[in-house]
């Protein structure tokens, strides 16, 4: 191959390689594979370092002091390093990773990454009574931050491939795909109809499918299958709705008090304070060791009906108040696997209390305790729909689908009542950041068009002259008139229009005539004209007005669109919202 | 718009991912590993910890520890077989069954599994489902000693069937078992005793002889001899047999017994070769009077006329002086009148006669 031919192919590769980058869907479709794979293999790789650092660090059997130290010297040392080296990889990762998300163009830097990768496995592995997952969703959404970053993108792609980072992380630290996708929109995006769905469903899946090749089919919890006794059953399941519900505001609460008593402690005395965390959970761990580390071993055994009902009522309450301490004084962790934990344990003594007095009418302890940790997700992460499809893909049981809502939404209504911010706002806002979410958006989106939309005052006859249709429309504030015979709305004219054709020597000229000649030159749309329909929110609506540079709308019938049902103007969609009126109709010139 | 950020060279940036890629992969690969080994070292010593508590009674201590192993060592055949063995025995039997369904569910025909089921169900009192998973356990996978652990299952429903006294599925499986099973004495003692209980008398008279032919002063194999000879209706076999057990194991209550019930039969038995006309006319009058006695109280005080009638005919049989010359015709004629009260009895009566008295055996020997 002589050198013509070579550089003849290099630039066909270039070419190539250009186009592949300015075609933002073709590289979005690879980077989220890429990312999905690579996100996979970290998790796995934090999953499998703190589960053999901590069989090391505090073996079973081992003896007590040890069950002390061990926390106490964890907590010390990456408290040391996350104050001196990565001050952005503290605490759980999702507030961390919104702030990147909403303020910093979804900018998170690698060392973080790093950080939150080996400060959490060595604080986990420590005993510390926190979670890998939400550290987990860290390090995915920082890997696909730095890549994008790295690769040149804009912000704009680096934030749309931030949250398929996220999925990819939580897909594998639970092994729930679906779950982390509805995670990742419902939390992180907060917008279940996001644009970015289907880069989050890839790297999702893809992840999902590198925890299956390097760990196996293994489920996160191994559980009998769900059995529902009596439809009586159900009553029960909405107090342990209730009992999940208070229970995840307490620990919230308790959490965030603790958290703002920290803020308040010396600067000075941050990169000591994760110690308290680790003598707090050293303490509880000599007496009791299962509040140590992420504890799935045990929650697995309550889901079983393997631990009697004292001890299960004695780790719930140990490990609420071990996470908020852990958490609250700066140590690296999440709060998923200690919701899980929790609701578990909460979950085990409603329904271990329910067994003993109705042992025909429910089922065991397992069961509830099942269900229990869906509760105290809903309640505590405050994302219902996740919650219902992570354990429905940890039981991989369809049966358990109702219950399980039963319990999730009374449990999410009651925390959303109680403590009306989710722990991330609130966390976020003790920061001193105020994150968008969902409620505010929702908020903005619930006015729709018939709620402000009036009836037409006049409605054109396309055979009316334009010298009177002027007349007509004299003293109006609307800049332009439907236009409809008896088959319905024919189109939009504008004032401008009719005063130019009367300037121009053609008032008798009649308005469907008018309409057809400004449909040639492009000026106006007949045929489907510019509308909107009366569920439409008033954002559609003011895009539409934009869009077209009138000041008012017809809105008609979804069955028909030649179906006028009313008008939408702008001084209605500014009132709704609160804002002043412009100034009055102006004169027109003749 | 806000502008890219000033990333590195595109073809550099894919290249070191696809080399992180690759260093994670191996990464990963090591530590899951590592782990695998790990916990499967673990789980072994929880699982021989397991065994040592079963070992000496401690079973919850047992499933305590055996279930920490599965739980680090998933699906591990052997100790879901050891958990569910030692779920049975502390009585977990509901555990136990869900322990050993979980097994069946990746392995059907595991030999083990499948008797532990079939044990469990017998517990349950579910006897043709526990008879069906013995047989699948028969026919199952076994891991060492197939031959044996078969043996073993087959003795197992065999047990079961005896207990149940199903003779014909008891033969049907002890008639395979016959030349496997082991040749030591114990064995073959409780073969011949259950082919006995499945109602194969000479098939167990053979067994016994077997054993006694090797062991000549078997106690155990004499008394079964007996039983085996009783049965087969040879009451002076079992006489002698039972008295040969009786002189190696005098204090054998069972076999003294038996062998009461034995001379009782053959004093009462008037077919027993050699006897004189006049012994045999003696014992056709007592068979007569004890089957008039065994009669009369049950049927009470408004027998049927043709009862009435036997009674009538045995009340004058009984006291009538009969010469020497006619007593053998008059013996012929007691024992037919004693065989018709005897069936007049079976009719009218209940409860009915008990089949394994004397006076019973002999009548059944008569009508045959």
């Amino acid at each position: 191959m002589d050198s013509n031919q070579r550089s003849s192919w290099a630039a066909k590769a270039r070419r190539y390689l250009e186009r592949f980058r300015q075609n933002e869907d073709q590289l979005s479709l690879v980077l989220s594979l890429i990312i999905g794979g690579l996100v996979g293999l970290v998790v796995v790789a934090f999953i499998l370092l703190t589960g053999r650092l901590a069989a090391r660090m505090y073996p079973a059997g081992g003896s007590g002091w040890r069950r002390v130290l061990v926390p106490v010297l964890g907590s010390l040392g990456t408290g040391y390093l996350l104050w001196r080296y990565f001050p952005f990889a503290r605490g759980s990762g999702i507030p961390q990773t919104k702030f990147a998300l909403f303020i910093d163009d979804g900018r998170i830097l690698f060392r973080t990454v790093l950080g939150k990768f080996f400060c959490c496995s060595a604080s986990l592995a420590s005993g510390i009574a926190l979670g890998r997952e939400g550290p987990s969703v860290q390090v995915g959404a920082g890997i696909a931050s730095v890549i994008a970053r790295n690769l040149g993108l804009s912000p704009r792609q680096v934030k749309a491939l931030v949250p398929a980072g996220c999925a990819a992380a939580l897909a594998a630290a639970f092994n729930t795909p679906i779950a982390a996708v509805m995670f990742s929109l419902e939390e992180i995006m907060g917008d279940l109809h996001a644009s970015v769905l289907g880069s989050v469903v890839i790297s999702s899946a893809t992840s999902w499918m590198v925890l299956h090749l390097v760990l196996g089919d293994d489920p996160l919890f191994h559980v009998a299958a769900y059995k529902a006794v009596h439809p009586a059953e159900f009553l029960v399941y909405a107090v342990l709705g209730v009992v999940g519900g208070l229970g995840s505001v307490c620990f919230v609460k308790l959490l965030l008090g603790l958290r703002a008593w920290f803020m308040r402690l010396p600067k000075t005395t941050a990169w000591f304070q994760p110690v308290v965390g680790g003598l707090t959970v050293g303490l509880m761990g000599y007496f009791v060791p299962e509040v140590l580390g992420v504890g799935y071993n045990h929650v697995e055994k309550v889901l079983n009906g393997d631990i009697v009902l004292k001890v299960v009522v004695l780790l719930a309450v140990l490990k609420i108040v071990a996470t908020a301490v852990c958490y609250a004084s700066g140590n690296a962790g999440g709060i998923f696997g200690p919701a899980l934990f929790i609701g578990a344990m909460m979950g085990a003594t409603v329904g271990g209390v329910a067994h003993s007095l109705f042992p025909h009418y429910t089922a065991g302890a397992g069961a509830y305790a099942l269900v229990g940790m869906g509760t105290a997700f809903a309640g505590i992460v405050r994302t219902p729909l996740t919650s219902v499809f992570m354990i429905f893909e940890i039981t991989r049981d369809y049966t358990i689908i109702v219950p399980l809502m039963i319990s999730n939404m009374i449990a999410y209504y009651i925390s959303y009542k109680l403590q009306p911010e989710s722990i991330y706002d609130a966390l976020a806002q003790q920061e001193g950041v105020r994150l968008p979410h969902a409620h505010s958006r929702s908020r903005a989106e619930r006015i729709e068009v018939r709620q402000v939309m009036r009836s037409a005052p006049v409605v054109l006859s396309p055979d009316l002259p334009i010298a009177v249709v002027l007349d007509q429309t004299n003293d109006s504030a609307f800049d332009a008139w439907p236009v409809a015979d008896e088959q319905g709305l024919l189109g939009m004219v504008r004032s401008s229009e009719l005063e130019q054709a009367a300037d121009d020597g053609a008032s008798n000229q009649s308005v469907g005539e008018l309409l057809r000649e400004a449909s040639w030159s492009g000026q106006t749309v007949v045929g489907d004209p510019p509308h909107v329909y009366p569920d439409h929110s008033l954002s559609v609506a003011l895009e539409r007005m934009g869009n077209t540079g009138l000041n008012v709308l017809p809105v008609v019938s979804r069955a028909n669109v030649r179906h006028l049902i009313g008008m939408v103007a702008l001084d209605d969609v500014l009132d709704a919202y609160g804002v002043a009126r412009r100034p009055g109709p102006k004169g027109r010139k003749r | 718009m806000a502008a890219p950020f000033a990333g590195r060279s595109f073809l550099g940036t894919v290249a070191l991912v696809f080399l992180a890629i690759a260093i994670l992969s191996a990464v990963d690969m090591f530590l899951a590993g590592l782990e695998r080994k790990e916990t499967r070292i673990e789980a072994a010593h929880l699982f021989a910890q397991g065994r040592d508590l079963m070992q000496r009674g401690k079973k919850t201590e047992a499933i305590e520890r055996i279930q920490d192993a599965l739980a680090s060592d998933r699906g591990n055949h052997d100790y879901l077989r050891t958990l569910a063995q030692a779920q049975f025995e502390a009585g977990k039997t509901a555990d136990a069954e869900s322990t050993i369904e979980e097994l069946l569910q990746t392995d059907s025909t595991d030999g083990l599994a499948t008797l532990i089921m079939g044990r469990i169900l017998a517990k349950e009192g579910q006897f043709p489902e526990a008879i069906s998973y013995f047989r699948r356990a028969i026919y199952g996978h076994w891991n060492g000693d197939a031959a044996g652990n078969r043996l073993r299952a087959r003795f197992e429903l065999i047990d079961l069937l005896a207990r149940r006294n199903s003779k014909e599925e008891l033969l049907a499986e002890l008639l395979p078992v016959q030349d496997q099973a082991p040749r030591d004495l114990n064995t073959q003692i409780r073969l011949g005793r259950l082919f006995l209980l499945a109602g194969s008398a000479g098939r167990a008279a053979a067994v016994f002889r077997g054993v006694l032919r090797n062991v000549p002063a078997n106690a155990d194999a004499y008394a079964g001899l007996g039983e085996a000879e009783f049965a087969r209706g040879d009451y002076r076999a079992a006489q002698r047999d039972f008295q040969s057990a009786l002189r190696l194991a005098p204090v054998d209550q069972t076999t003294r017994q038996r062998l009461d019930v034995c001379n009782e039969l053959l004093m009462l038995d008037p077919t027993v070769r050699g006897l004189g006309p006049a012994e045999r006319f003696h014992r056709s009058l007592k068979l007569l009077d004890l089957t008039l006695d065994q009669t009369r109280p049950c049927i009470g005080q408004n027998p049927s006329f043709q009862l009435q009638q036997f009674f009538d005919q045995a009340g004058k049989t009984l006291e009538a002086r009969v010469s020497a010359a006619h007593q053998s015709e008059a013996s012929e004629a007691n024992l037919d009148l004693a065989e018709q009260l005897w069936q007049a009895r079976r009719q009218e009566c209940t409860p009915p006669p008990a089949t394994d008295s004397p006076l019973a055996l002999v009548l059944a020997r008569l009508a045959q």
